[in-house]
């Protein structure tokens, strides 16, 4: 249990790391998938991008932005960014079931779904800052990542001869599991530590599980 | 035959204007294999992308061609293609 007690008597220091790191892989995705987006200017393309550009913010706002200057304020909006990074990446998921084809309005970031995605965002942080509770943020990430994990093993079958849709989808059920974690740690555990160091480990490899797959396939 | 990926369309358009360096719009729309309607969609999308350019010379003769935008595509479309199948997007 040593290393346990070395971790939680440099939580603090932990967490700037954790948060860096995340920012870091989350800022590499952007910059590799926003190359491909200016060449294809596919939409789906867009929307991965964007989810990622959103986890960055969040995680700078709260481990790096967080330790310096803490404010409520800024768990609110890293909450915001956190629910509207989920919306950004089931829709690139399910974008194309949708008949229309979506034309961003002055930035990529700006658009009728982007603004939804918004406003629901939004929504979910206000009722959650009404509740003084992260309910509303932990009832959205389970919807978002039981759904991307249905469509992410749906495309693993149908892609069998590729290698990256089986590691999405285990990315997708550790991120379920690591919001499980993290419900169990803040409901019941009253945020034992133990159980959310295995949530943070879980978080940094769902996106270096991300990282890999970006780098392989937008390096070929 | 197995039905055509969007982004394969789009492929198709663009090396059938390469090939040719710029084509009419009938002979584009035979080389799409595309219904009439489709082929418009989908020329109007390109057009709005910038990734063809539509000319009418002093013949009154139109033609469409590819712009750097519609180049730089189809040079790295291998990559498009397996990131956006490989992340089901």
């Amino acid at each position: 249990m040593e290393w346990y007690n070395l971790l939680v008597q440099n939580k603090d220091l932990i967490k700037i790391i954790y948060g860096a790191i995340i920012s870091l892989i989350c800022f590499t995705i952007v910059l590799k998938s926003d190359r491909l987006y200016r060449l294809s200017l596919h939409n789906g393309i867009r929307y991965f991008r964007n989810a990622f550009f959103f986890y960055s913010l969040a995680f700078v706002v709260r481990y790096i932005l967080g330790y310096f200057f803490y404010s409520y304020g800024l768990t609110l909006l890293f909450e915001f960014f956190l629910i509207t990074a989920g919306f950004f990446l089931l829709h690139s998921l399910l974008w194309k079931n949708f008949y229309y084809i979506e034309k961003p309005y002055l930035s990529s970031l700006f658009s009728p779904v982007t603004i939804l995605f918004y406003l629901m965002a939004g929504l979910l942080v206000f009722l959650d800052y009404l509740w003084c509770f992260y309910l509303f943020l932990f009832l959205s990430q389970i919807f978002i990542f039981i759904s991307a994990s249905i469509i992410s093993y749906r495309n693993y079958i149908s892609n069998r001869n590729k290698a990256f849709p089986r590691f999405y989808f285990l990315a997708m059920l550790l991120s379920l599991f690591a919001w499980i974690l993290n419900i169990l740690a803040a409901m019941v555990f009253d945020w034992h530590k133990g159980i959310m160091i295995n949530a943070y480990l879980l978080n940094i490899i769902v996106f270096i599980l991300f990282l890999f797959g970006v780098i392989k396939i937008a390096n070929r | 035959m197995r039905k055509r990926e969007r982004l394969e369309v789009i492929r198709d358009i663009l090396k059938a204007i390469q090939t040719k360096k710029s084509i009419k719009p009938t002979r584009l729309l035979y080389a799409s294999n595309l219904s009439p309607q489709m082929f418009k969609d989908y020329v109007n999308e390109l057009l709005e992308k910038k990734f063809l350019q539509f000319e009418i010379d002093k013949d009154e003769k139109k033609t469409f061609s590819l712009t750097k935008k519609g180049f730089d595509f189809l040079q790295e479309y291998k990559v498009i293609e397996n990131f956006v199948n490989n992340f089901g997007l």
